[in-house]
């Protein structure tokens, strides 16, 4: 269509204002020869404008796809997977802690959770493994955890069979059952629990970087967008009233259908381009970010209570074991404390002014980021949660450092109110139902962006651009063409 | 014809241009908070007088593993060798390095901890090190940290490690300030303190290089993180960093590096990527 032989020339311009060589062998001095032209600018302007929308389009596509559906989600699996590992080693610490004592009615139970902590693990590295299909690193590294977790098995019931054959009371064991348990929990912390945790953070990182990058450009395309459906549109009414002018014609029914085609879509692909950094920032910001936080606070939390069952069950790395707990929980929360009975002072007084009023957020650490960002009922509950979880560590240390292990077990290991047992539990489910809350801000924002783009006032903007596109140069050439034809 | 052809041409070509144009912000990452990532040379804050950590040559050549993993990480962040500057830093000037820009990033057995979170981000980290205690080899008396009731304690300027003992553990040591590890080695074998208590892997170093006028009980009481020290907020950073020690584990560096180092120490070496701090 653009490169067509030059016709004869009809109307030459007088020789004073001869347009230079190149011009002239274009044919621009002749009728013809200029609507060619101006229909060849009106048809690369509407292919710019296709070129230029498309491109942000994809950019919105590929920020949704990596924060909604791979990244965002293997977070949330690598998540679990970090959970339901350091769970196990918390429940078989659990076990080798009640001894002889089943009576205490704990055992039967960390045995439950054990399994389905199991199941848990399993599906969880499944799902993180099919996310991350096309990272062959994280992929290799969901299955050495898994052959990981395989060893970590075999220890924990050797060290649990010699449990039950040393037939001890509640409280530590005897040595080889510590040994053996050692082992496993080294095992756990070196090569189970970094992975998985590391998958969380690069989860997140990918996250993160796809954001600002997806969304800076899906915002500068915008002005990219309107300035090209500018283009198309100028060149396509300058083309409409040069045919008007030179053919003394009022409208050109193909050329304004095309002009009328791209005055409603460019409009409309800048409001989606809007709509989608909305639901990429709301996905982020208002959903993404805590999740990643408080799962992080979760896996930590988890993570400090089993270090309170060790530390009652090693007694020759209880220092360890304490040093860890508190370095972890002010991780989670932190008000300034050099050790662990001025982190329960610190932190009581701090829970003090806080339910006095909830704007006074003196804590640090993931929680004082929450507790900031998102004031309200479901993060004031986990504090409260927390609060008292912390408090019944300080009575087990206490019963613990009065030489009443068997006490400071029962109340450790115990899974009915009042214990430090049940009150983590309350805890953890106060954790996730938080969790649970920004979730839905993430899915509704996926969601929303996912169908903005899935749909225009015509149907899907993946076909409805290229359509729209083509439409209008057809259209262009339908509205020359009857032109040109009274040249012939 | 021809012609039309090149003028169709360069217009498609300038419609590639106006394409490229929008999708170069995506290309580096505009819109976040100024990063250390792209810089083509670095400032890297390292100790002088740590032997197999980080010691100042008297030709003025750095050496230790945290000089060799410090490299590694720069080298993954695209700086060339010869574009590395090591900046001698001490335990109490790590944070006011960082925070005044006389360094783009700590390799100085910078323990994570809470509370200097709030003042640097950490990357990492890198190795888990076990503090430990060391004391002159005739002395018998301590076996572990607790025994270290009513003993002199050396205490460095802005290191935490005797904070562990006398505050966190809450034994009555007593304290003798000291400016940096090499300082109470010296203290140590001059029988002003009776103990030094710190990481593994930095009393492995002296005790190394003092021979059998010390020794370390070995009786580990804490995790210590050797993190990555970075301007407060560089997440990207924080996020290539840890990258990079993830390839330094998974490309058998860290082994290398760890045995090179300490191999001949006696400590236990684990070569596993450590469970990072995490960048938000």
């Amino acid at each position: 269509m653009l490169a067509t032989a030059t016709p004869p020339a009809l109307h030459r311009r007088p020789r004073k204002r001869s347009p230079a060589a190149p011009i002239r062998r274009l044919g621009l001095q002749t009728t013809p020869g200029r609507i060619r032209a101006l229909a060849a600018i009106a048809v690369l302007a509407i292919a710019g404008f296709y070129i230029v929308a498309n491109i942000a389009i994809g950019n919105a596509r590929d920020g949704l796809r990596v924060i909604g559906h791979d990244a965002g989600p293997q977070v949330l699996a690598t998540g679990d997977l970090y959970f339901a590992l350091s769970d196990m080693d918390s429940q078989v610490a659990n076990i080798l802690l009640a001894g002889r004592e089943h009576n205490l009615g704990t055992r039967q139970q960390a045995l439950n959770r054990y399994s389905q902590d199991r199941a848990t693990a399993d599906r969880a590295a499944m799902q993180a493994a099919e996310l991350s299909a096309n990272n062959p690193i994280d992929q290799a590294t969901v299955r050495s955890v898994l052959d990981r977790l395989g060893q970590y098995e075999l220890l924990a019931s050797r060290a649990m069979v010699l449990n039950e054959q040393a037939n001890h009371p509640a409280g530590p064991p005897p040595a080889n059952v510590i040994a053996i348990y050692r082992q496993a929990t080294d095992l756990m912390k070196l090569e189970l629990l970094p992975p998985a945790y590391n998958l969380t953070l690069e989860g997140g990182a990918t996250v993160r970087e796809a954001y600002v990058a997806k969304r800076a450009a899906v915002l500068s395309s915008r002005l990219w967008v309107a300035l090209a459906g500018l283009a198309a549109i100028a060149a396509l009414v300058g083309l409409q009233l040069f045919v008007a002018v030179r053919f003394r014609r009022l409208v050109n029914p193909a050329l304004a259908l095309a002009t009328l085609g791209l005055i409603v879509l460019s409009p409309a692909a800048v409001r989606l381009l809007s709509g989608e950094a909305a639901q990429l920032q709301a996905a982020k910001v208002g959903g993404f970010d805590s999740i990643l936080t408080m799962s992080r606070a979760r896996a930590i939390s988890n993570s400090l209570h089993a270090d309170e069952s060790r530390f009652l069950l090693d007694p020759g790395l209880a220092d360890t074991y304490s040093l860890g707990y508190l370095d972890k929980s002010q991780t989670v929360l932190y008000v300034p404390s050099g050790n662990l009975s001025e982190y329960y002072t610190g932190l009581s007084a701090a829970m003090k002014a806080y339910r006095a009023n909830p704007r006074t957020v003196s804590f640090v650490g993931f929680y004082g980021e929450e507790a900031r960002a998102y004031p309200g009922p479901a993060v004031a509950a986990v504090l409260s949660r927390f609060q008292q979880f912390q408090a019944d560590d300080q009575r087990v240390r206490r019963l613990a450092e009065a030489g009443d292990t068997r006490q400071a077990t029962m109340l450790l290991t115990g899974r009915t109110a009042g214990s430090s047992g049940y009150d983590f539990d309350q805890y953890d489910k106060a954790v996730v139902s938080l969790i649970g809350l920004h979730r839905e801000t993430f899915d509704q924002a996926i969601r929303t962006g996912d169908r903005e783009l899935g749909r225009s006032i015509l149907g899907n903007w993946a076909a409805v651009l290229p359509l729209a596109a083509l439409g209008a140069v057809i259209l262009v050439g339908v509205g020359v063409r009857a032109r040109l034809k009274e040249y012939r | 014809m021809n012609r039309v052809r090149a003028t169709v041409r360069s217009r498609a070509g300038a419609a590639a241009l106006l394409a490229l144009a929008i999708s170069l912000p995506s290309a580096c990452s505009a819109g976040g908070p100024p990063s250390i990532v792209g810089e083509q040379s670095l400032r890297i804050g390292v100790k002088a007088d740590q032997p197999g950590l980080g010691l100042r040559l008297p030709d003025g050549r750095f050496v230790g593993f945290d000089v060799d993993v410090a490299r590694y990480v720069a080298a993954k962040l695209g700086v060339r060798p010869d574009h590395i500057t090591f900046v001698p830093v001490t335990s109490a000037t790590r944070e006011t390095a960082l925070e005044n820009g006389s360094v783009d990033m700590v390799f100085a057995t910078y323990s994570i901890i809470p509370k200097r979170e709030t003042k640097v981000t950490f990357g990492g980290p890198y190795y888990v090190a076990h503090q430990d205690t060391m004391v002159r080899r005739d002395e018998t008396a301590i076996q572990n940290v607790h025994d270290l009731k009513g003993k002199r304690l050396c205490a460095v300027a802005g290191s935490d490690s005797w904070k562990r003992v006398t505050q966190e553990l809450n034994i009555a040591a007593k304290l003798v300030p000291a400016t940096s590890y090499s300082d109470c080695v010296t203290m140590l074998l001059d029988h002003k303190v009776d103990a030094v208590s710190t990481d593994d892997l930095i009393l492995a170093g002296f005790a190394a290089r003092e021979g059998s006028a010390v020794r370390i009980v070995n009786a580990p009481f804490s995790d210590e993180r050797y993190g990555i020290g970075l301007k407060k907020g560089d997440l990207a950073a924080c996020e290539a960093v840890n990258r990079a020690v993830t390839a330094m584990y998974l490309d058998g560096t860290a082994a290398a590096l760890l045995h090179k180092w300490f191999g001949k120490t006696g400590l236990q070496l684990d070569t596993y990527v450590p469970q990072f701090e995490g960048c938000g």
